[in-house]
């Protein structure tokens, strides 16, 4: 029988691998907040299964579980059987929108980005009081969350690039719109090309982007292969700031927590710690930390479709950072930044900040004095 | 689902701990078995009194409950096969009491394997069934499978654990056996009944273990062997040498070959290997243990020995072993995971029977296991979806069954039997003992309502039929 759906033709023989060991339910942020097993890895495999079997209809009944999946990829980093649930659920979204059965959320996300710049539907681009598209050595691409919603971390990052005097521009960007292939739809190639034309016209040979999900579609995705072909570098900020001295220290205890698309999905683990441990006497590994790292419940959509659960997914990565008694929390990504202040409850004294933003106040703590 | 029973559910255990949602139906349809079976509906208690309630109500209306914790079982345990209500107990999760004094912890029945470990590691205890499957799998469903590991010969499984239990009953009657005491003989022994006992006598619901102080240091050795035979020998002899390792393992050829096809771990294609751990308090004494081990491996005819010198070169001697269920996940789209058990000295004939069978159904089965206490794991491969394989795997299974009754072993040293084995109880079991197993059902559940159709237990109820309740969505 001719498959019906595309999940089907792509991934029908690894959705069968899954044998339901169970043993993605360990790991997976939804099913760890929710402990409901029809939100984990197994949950959304045995529903796909049925739809191939003929069981079930693929449709409103299905939205709860397979759009509720923050693309973490812990249960793949795990599966015994080599699954690679993320990819399907992707698959499985497409699908669905494809037939009408969508989260409204979702749709609400893709109708902004083929009308907006910008997942917000803001109108206009912050330039944190620089100068845009400039000709420069690098391109600063800031992220949609980095330029409306953690804008003073951004300014932050940027003062530190400037006290380290890195010729660098920021350009009239857009939005990456990578993240609509997590959410059922495609990535926008009018958007890719504006970036691109505006990374090109700078003249630099490296592109820095503050967000991990930005970095992860311009090094992952095809409309972005430009880049590569050109020979223009694309580097995480936590890679490129690696190799700085910054002079200041603090002894307050530190830990750090791996952002899903930076750590599994890209493999950066040590560049950020190489940074950190610079900067802090008293660094502490989390119970979950690299491949093991937990997500803060952010991806995928959502945080904007259930965003109940988003947040106490967060909480219980913040209860990791204080049952190892740390008194700040890094990370390298506005939207764990973003996430993780929203569910800090204000009994909590943990200060959340990207690497940047917490050396550039170190630096100017020593200005003051 | 009726709604007189919806709204009584949602009146005791509210309405977010309570679906009938099609999402969760399909997920509670299966456990990591091949079977799998529609529920009605599914309801997460938080206490007992809760339990309590449900299986008083579930009585009355004769509607089949089935206690659930991470449904890892392999045997089909807590699939639904005859509807009913999935009692999911994994929101129950409260790890009560950790007494170092009295050795002893007292846990709700959801809290899982790997988190009761992590409570524990601080004391320096540590709680030893250690299933492979424990990051996942729950206490509740450890005690209701009397669940084992690698370290089953030197520490036993599950049951050797358990001190004392609460457990409501199929007509809502909440009892407690055992005593906190580490020694009772009081009255018989309700708590050894409970465990293992498969989710259909009662549901646990408080769990006291005995806890061990965790030795501190480890010894490991691998060895290859160029028959089986001998392999064989080496385990029977060790048994001889005084020493109980705390690990004993094998891995078959077919394993090793696949391991090899899979991975760049670069194994010797023998017969088998085998994988021995020593541990105590002192690196002397765990050494001491290995020189007599290696010394057995060495005069029956061992081809290589590898003793690791550090703590890395053991994670790499281990790492054969631990890639096993792994490789063997991914070949077919199906296998069985069986757990056939049989005396030591009989190992070696265990594995040439399996070796026959695989080769008279012309099917794979790739084995590995605890030599060290007899059990072992032929994962039978085979695509589920061509009838002709699966009638293979079938007949490969009863083989299997009936060649480790014939080792005077049993149809089961972990999984239990469920669905599965169901058919195959009185291959083990003369027809006095299951008639006293079917009779201490009856007494416990007559009217056949906790996790119906498991075990071969189901004979008629009181009202000449097993009671069945059709699943709303079905
Ligand atoms: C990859 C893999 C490896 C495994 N390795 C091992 C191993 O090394 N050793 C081993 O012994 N097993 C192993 N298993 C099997 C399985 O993990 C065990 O049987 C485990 O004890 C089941 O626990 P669970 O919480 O998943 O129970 P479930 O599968 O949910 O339930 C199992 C049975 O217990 C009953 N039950 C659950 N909770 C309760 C309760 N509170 N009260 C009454 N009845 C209850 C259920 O009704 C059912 O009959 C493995 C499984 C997998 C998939
Ligand atoms: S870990 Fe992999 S094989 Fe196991 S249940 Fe999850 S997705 Fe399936
Ligand atoms: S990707 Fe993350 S959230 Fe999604 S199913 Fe896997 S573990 Fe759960």
């Amino acid at each position: 029988m001719e498959a019906k759906y595309d999940f089907e033709k792509k991934f029908r023989e690894q959705i069968l691998q899954c044998s339901r060991c169970g043993f993605c339910q360990a790991v997976c942020p939804v099913y760890g907040s929710t402990l409901r097993p029809a939100l984990n890895a197994r949950g959304k495999m045995l529903l796909l299964k049925e739809v191939m079997d003929g069981k079930i209809d693929l449709g409103e009944d299905l939205i709860e579980s397979l759009f509720q999946c923050t693309t973490c990829a812990s249960c793949a980093a795990n599966c015994p059987s080599g699954v690679n649930v993320p990819e399907i659920i992707k698959q499985a979204r497409k699908d669905m929108v494809h037939i009408g059965s969508c989260h409204p959320a979702f749709v609400g996300m893709n109708d902004v980005l083929q009308k907006s710049t910008n997942i917000y539907a803001e109108d206009e681009l912050p330039d944190f009081g620089r100068k845009r598209d400039k000709k420069a050595a690098f391109v600063y691409f800031v992220g949609c969350v980095g330029s409306y919603r953690e804008d003073e971390s951004t300014e932050e990052t940027l003062d530190l690039m400037d006290r380290l005097a890195v010729d660098y521009t920021l350009i009239s960007e857009v939005c990456c719109s990578g993240v609509l292939e997590d959410v059922g739809y495609n990535l926008n190639p009018k958007l890719a090309r504006e970036n691109l034309d505006r990374m090109f016209s700078t003249g630099a040979g490296a592109v820095i982007t503050g967000c991990p999900y930005c970095f992860r579609t311009f090094t992952h995705r095809k409309e972005y292969d430009e880049l590569k072909e050109k020979g223009i570098k694309v580097l995480h900020i936590s890679q490129f700031l690696k190799d700085f001295d910054f002079g200041v220290k603090t002894g307050k205890k530190v830990t750090y927590h791996d952002p899903c698309d930076l750590g599994r999905h890209c493999g950066i683990y040590e560049e950020p710690r190489a940074t950190i441990k610079k900067i802090a006497s008293d660094f502490v590994e989390m119970q979950h930390h690299h491949a093991d790292s937990l997500c803060c419940g952010a991806g995928g959509g959502v945080r904007g479709a259930f965003a109940k659960n988003s947040l106490s997914m967060a909480r219980r990565r913040l209860k990791e950072a204080e049952e190892v008694g740390a008194e700040i929390l890094l990370t390298e990504c506005n939207s764990c930044v973003h996430n993780l202040v929203n569910a800090k409850l204000r009994k909590q004294n943990i200060k959340i900040y990207n690497t940047t933003a917490f050396i550039n106040e170190l630096v100017n703590k020593i200005d003051k004095v | 689902m009726d709604d007189q029973l919806k709204a009584a559910l949602i009146e005791i255990a509210g309405a977010d701990n309570y679906s009938e949602g099609l999402i969760d139906l399909v997920s509670y349809s299966y456990d990591a078995s091949q079977h799998s079976a529609r529920p009605s509906c599914a309801v997460w208690p938080q206490t007992a009194e809760q339990v309590s309630r449900i299986m008083a109500l579930a009585n009355r209306l004769l509607v089949p409950v089935i206690p659930r914790g991470a449904g890892t079982g392999l045997s089909g345990m807590a699939v639904p096969v005859k509807g009913g209500i999935i009692l999911d107990l994994s929101r129950m999760n409260k790890i009560l009491k950790i007494s170092i004094e009295d050795r002893l912890a007292i846990v709700e029945p959801g809290v899982v394997y790997a988190n009761l470990e992590k409570a524990l590691g601080p004391y320096g205890f540590f709680f030893p069934p250690d299933p492979a499957s424990g990051k996942v799998s729950t206490l509740g469903g450890n005690v209701a499978t009397n669940a084992g590991g690698v370290k089953g010969a030197k520490y036993g499984t599950t049951r050797d654990y358990v001190l004392a239990l609460q457990v409501v009953l199929p007509d809502g009657r909440i009892m407690r056996t055992g005593s906190r005491a580490m020694k009772s003989v009081s009255g018989y022994d309700l708590t050894r009944l409970f465990v293992g006992s498969e989710g259909t006598l009662g549901v646990v619901t408080e769990i006291t273990l005995k806890i061990n102080p965790k030795p501190t240091a480890t010894s490991t050795a691998l060895a290859t062997f160029s028959n089986l035979e001998d392999a064989g020998r080496a385990v029977s002899r060790i048994m001889y040498s005084g020493i109980i390792p705390s690990v004993l393992e094998i891995l078959g050829k077919e394993t090793i070959l696949a391991i090899n096809k899979n991975t760049d771990l670069n194994l010797p294609e023998v017969d088998a290997m085998l994988l021995a751990e020593t541990d105590g308090y002192t690196k002397e004494e765990t050494d001491y243990q290995m020189a007599k081990i290696i010394e057995v491996f060495s005069s029956n005819k061992a081809l290589e020995i590898t003793q690791a010198r550090s703590e890395q070169e053991a994670v790499n001697l281990w790492k054969a072993r631990k890639s096993a269920y792994a490789v063997l996940a991914r070949i077919k789209t199906h296998f069985v995971l069986e757990d056939v058990t049989v005396p030591m000295g009989k190992v070696a004939d265990l594995l040439k029977g399996i070796e026959a069978i695989s080769r008279k159904h012309g099917i794979q089965i790739a084995t590995f296991g605890h030599a060290g206490d007899g059990n072992l794991h032929p994962q039978i491969l085979y695509d589920g979806y061509n009838p002709v394989d699966v009638e293979k795997m079938e007949a490969a299974s009863a083989d299997l069954f009936s060649l480790a009754i014939s080792l005077n072993g049993t149809l089961t040293g972990e999984h239990g039997i469920g669905i599965s084995k169901a058919p195959f109880m009185s291959l083990e079991h003369d027809p006095v003992a299951m008639d006293v197993m079917r009779s201490i059902k009856r007494l416990l559940d007559p009217r056949n309502i906790l996790n119906p159709g498991k075990m071969a237990l189901d004979t008629k109820d009181e009202t000449g039929e097993t009671p069945t309740h059709a699943p709303a969505n079905a």
